[in-house]
C-alpha cells in the first residue's frame, strides 16, 4: 500500500523485487500469508519463552553474583568462570563427564560393529539374540541405574559379590565404593546398555550394502578380514559418524545413569557436570557459578554439534 | 552374502545374549521368591509360585498414582508437541520467505541447546509462574521438545507431493482447512514415527521430574521408583518387584511399536 506513494526511484532502492509492481494489493492473498504465518506463532512462542528467554538468563546471570534474589545483583565479570575452572567438585564433573564420553563412544563403537556384522548373519534364534541386545533400550536409565546399584552392590550381599563368593570364594569387591571401581562400574554398565541400540544403527546401515560387493571380493580371493576392513568399515563411515556424535552429546549430558548408581561418589569421582549444575544452582541457589558451568557446557555440546556436521558434510562429499 | 546357518555363531551369540540379558533375568525370576529361597538358589528357577512381594508392593507403594500420573504428562506433552511442532512445520513449509528460512535456521538452536543450559531460568520461571512441583509444569517444560518434533516433521513435509495441497488451495480450501483435512493425515506415519519416540523420552525422564516435582503424591513412576529405593534399603525383593512392575508398561509398549522404532531409528539418525 505504501509502495503507491513512492517515487520510481525510491523504489529500486531497498524495496525487495517483484514489490515495485503496479500497487495492486492482492487482499486474499495477504490474508492467506497471515492465516499461514499465524501456524508459526506456537513455535515462535515456544522457542522464546522456553528457550532464548532462559539461555539468556543463563549467560547473564554466569557474569553475576546472583543468589536468587534480584535485590543485589553485582557484575563481577568472569570471576564465576574463574571459579568454575578451579573448584574441586565442578572440576571432578568436568573430569569424568569427560572420561565418561570419550570411553563410552570408544567401548560402544568397539563393541557395537562387530556386534553388528554377527547379528547381520544368518543364525538360529537371531531376531531373540537381537531383542536382548537391544532391551536395555527401552526402558528409563534411571531405572536401570538402580538395578544395577543393587547388582553391583558392595556390600557382600550384592547380587554379583554374592555370586562370586558362591562361585569362588572371592570378593566382596567394593565396585562402587572404590574410585576407580565406581568409576568403570558406570561406563560399563552404560556400555552394557548403549551397544545394542548402537549395533541396530549399524545393522540397518549394513542391510543397505549390496550383497554383490562381496560376492565380487570373494571371487577376487579377498579373505573374510580383508572384506571387514576394505568394504564394510569404509561403508559404515556413515554410520560411525551418526552413533559417535550421538555418544558424545548424549555423553556430554549424562546426569541420570551415574547419579541413580553412585550418586556422583564415593566423594566426587562419579560427578557429572549436569549434577553439579542442579546441585549448585537449584538446590544451594549459587546461580553465578551455575550458570556459567552450564554456559561452558553449552559451548562445549555446540562445539561437538558443529563439528559433527562438519565432518558429515564432508563424508557426504566424499562417498556419495 | 553366504547366507549360510553357522552352528557355531549360534551358540557364541545365544551364550553372549545370555551374558546381557542375564540381569534382568536375576532380577524377574527373584521376585517370585521368598528372601530365603532367593540367597539359597539366586539364578534357578522359583519352585512354586509365590506373589507375596508382587502383593505387598501394591499395598506399600501408590504405583497407581505414579502411573497415572505419568501417563497424563506424557499424553498432554505429546499432544502439545505434535501440534506446535506440526503447525510450524507446516507453515513453513508453505511459504518459503526469507524471513521464515532465517527463522528455520534460528530453531536450530533448539536442537544444539542441551536442556541443562536453561534448567535453572526454567526452574525459576516456573517458580515465579506457581507452576513447580505441578503436572501442568512439567508439561511446559516438556513443551520445549516441539523444536525436535518440527525438524523431523519438517523433513517429512518437504517430501510429500506439493500438487495435493495446491489442488486443495485452488479449490477454495483455507490455509486451516488444508492443515487439519489434508496434511494432518499425510503425515501421519512421521507423527506416529516422532510421536513414539517421544512418548518413551518423556515417559522414561528422569531429570525433569527430579528437579520439578518434589510432592510424593504428584511423582512419575520412575522418580517413585528412585524415591522408593531409599525407604527399601536393604529390602531387596521390594525392590526388584518394584522395578519389574515399572518395566511392564514399556516393554509392553517396545511390543506394540517395534516395528517403528527400528525404521524410526534410522530415519530420525540419517536426519539428525
Amino acid at each position: 500500500m505504501s509502495a503507491s506513494v513512492l517515487t520510481p526511484a525510491e523504489t529500486s532502492t531497498g524495496v525487495p523485487a517483484g514489490a515495485g509492481r503496479p500497487p495492486r494489493f492482492n487482499w486474499s492473498r495477504a490474508r492467506e500469508t497471515s492465516a499461514n504465518q499465524l501456524f508459526l506463532v506456537p513455535v515462535a512462542l515456544v522457542f522464546v519463552v522456553l528457550l532464548i528467554v532462559p539461555l539468556t538468563q543463563t549467560f547473564y546471570w554466569s557474569f553475576t553474583d546472583f543468589t536468587g534474589y534480584s535485590a543485589d545483583v553485582k557484575w563481577v565479570g568472569l570471576s564465576n568462570y574463574h571459579k568454575v575452572l578451579t573448584d574441586p567438585s565442578m572440576l571432578a564433573g568436568l573430569g569424568f563427564t569427560l572420561a565418561f564420553t570419550i570411553g563410552t563412544a570408544v567401548l560402544i563403537t568397539a563393541c557395537a560393529i562387530p556386534l553388528a556384522v554377527v547379528l547381520n548373519k544368518k543364525f538360529f534364534a537371531r531376531n531373540f539374540v537381537r531383542s536382548v541386545f537391544f532391551f536395555p533400550a527401552i526402558p528409563s536409565i534411571a531405572i536401570l541405574g538402580l538395578v544395577w546399584g543393587y547388582i553391583l552392590s558392595p556390600l557382600g550381599s550384592g547380587v554379583l559379590n554374592s555370586v562370586l563368593n558362591s562361585l569362588f570364594h572371592a570378593g566382596p569387591y567394593p565396585w562402587l565404593s572404590d574410585a576407580t571401581l565406581a568409576r568403570l562400574s558406570v561406563i560399563v554398565v552404560a556400555v552394557w546398555g548403549g551397544a545394542g541400540w548402537h549395533a541396530m544403527l549399524y545393522l540397518a546401515y549394513l542391510q543397505s550394502i549390496p550383497a554383490d560387493y562381496y560376492e565380487v571380493a570373494t571371487i577376487d580371493g579377498a579373505s573374510a578380514r580383508q572384506q571387514f576392513f576394505h568394504i564394510t568399515l569404509p561403508l559404515l563411515t556413515p554410520a560411525i559418524v551418526i552413533s559417535n556424535f550421538l555418544l558424545m552429546t548424549g555423553g556430554l549430558k549424562v546426569f541420570d545413569l551415574p547419579f541413580t548408581l553412585t550418586k556422583g561418589g564415593p566423594g566426587y569421582s562419579t560427578y557429572t557436570i549436569t549434577q553439579s549444575i542442579i546441585t549448585s544452582g537449584v538446590a544451594q541457589g549459587r546461580y553465578g557459578l551455575a550458570s556459567a558451568l552450564a554456559a561452558l557446557f553449552t559451548f562445549a555440546v555446540a562445539l561437538v554439534a558443529v563439528a559433527q556436521l562438519w565432518v558429515s558434510r564432508r563424508i557426504e562429499r566424499r562417498v556419495l | 552374502m553366504k547366507q549360510r546357518r553357522s552352528p557355531i555363531t549360534s551358540v557364541v551369540m545365544i551364550g553372549l545374549a545370555g551374558l546381557v540379558g542375564v540381569p534382568l533375568y536375576y532380577i524377574v525370576v527373584n521376585t517370585l521368591k521368598t528372601q530365603e529361597e532367593m540367597t539359597r538358589s539366586p539364578l534357578a528357577l522359583p519352585t512354586h509360585l509365590f506373589l507375596d512381594n508382587y502383593q505387598r508392593i501394591f499395598e506399600t507403594v501408590p504405583l497407581g498414582r505414579s502411573f497415572l500420573n505419568t501417563l497424563i504428562v506424557t499424553v498432554a506433552a505429546l499432544v502439545v508437541q505434535l501440534l506446535v511442532g506440526s503447525t510450524a512445520a507446516y507453515a513453513m513449509a508453505m511459504r518459503a520467505s526469507r524471513f521464515n528460512r532465517i527463522f528455520g535456521a534460528l530453531l536450530l538452536l533448539g536442537f544444539i541447546v542441551p536442556g541443562q543450559s536453561t534448567l535453572i531460568p526454567l526452574y525459576r520461571m516456573l517458580v515465579g509462574a506457581e507452576l513447580v512441583d505441578t503436572l501442568r509444569g512439567l508439561v511446559v517444560i516438556y513443551t520445549g521438545g516441539a523444536i525436535f518434533c518440527y525438524f523431523l516433521i519438517q523433513a517429512y513435509i518437504s517430501r510429500l507431493p506439493f500438487e495435493i495441497i495446491e489442488a486443495a488451495r485452488i479449490d477454495g480450501a483455507g490455509p486451516f482447512q488444508i492443515y487439519w483435512r489434508i496434511v494432518l493425515p499425510l503425515i501421519r506415519p512421521i507423527l506416529v514415527t516422532v510421536g513414539i519416540f517421544q512418548t518413551m523420552g518423556i515417559w522414561n525422564d528422569f531429570i525433569t521430574p527430579n528437579v520439578f516435582l518434589s510432592s510424593p503424591e504428584k511423582s512419575t513412576l520412575v522418580l517413585q521408583v528412585y524415591r522408593s529405593v531409599g525407604e527399601f534399603s536393604t529390602d531387596w525383593p521390594s525392590f526388584m518387584t518394584m522395578s519389574v512392575l515399572v518395566l511392564i508398561p514399556m516393554v509392553v509398549f517396545f511390543v506394540l511399536t517395534q516395528r517403528h522404532i527400528v525404521s524410526g531409528l534410522l530415519a530420525g539418525s540419517v536426519k539428525s
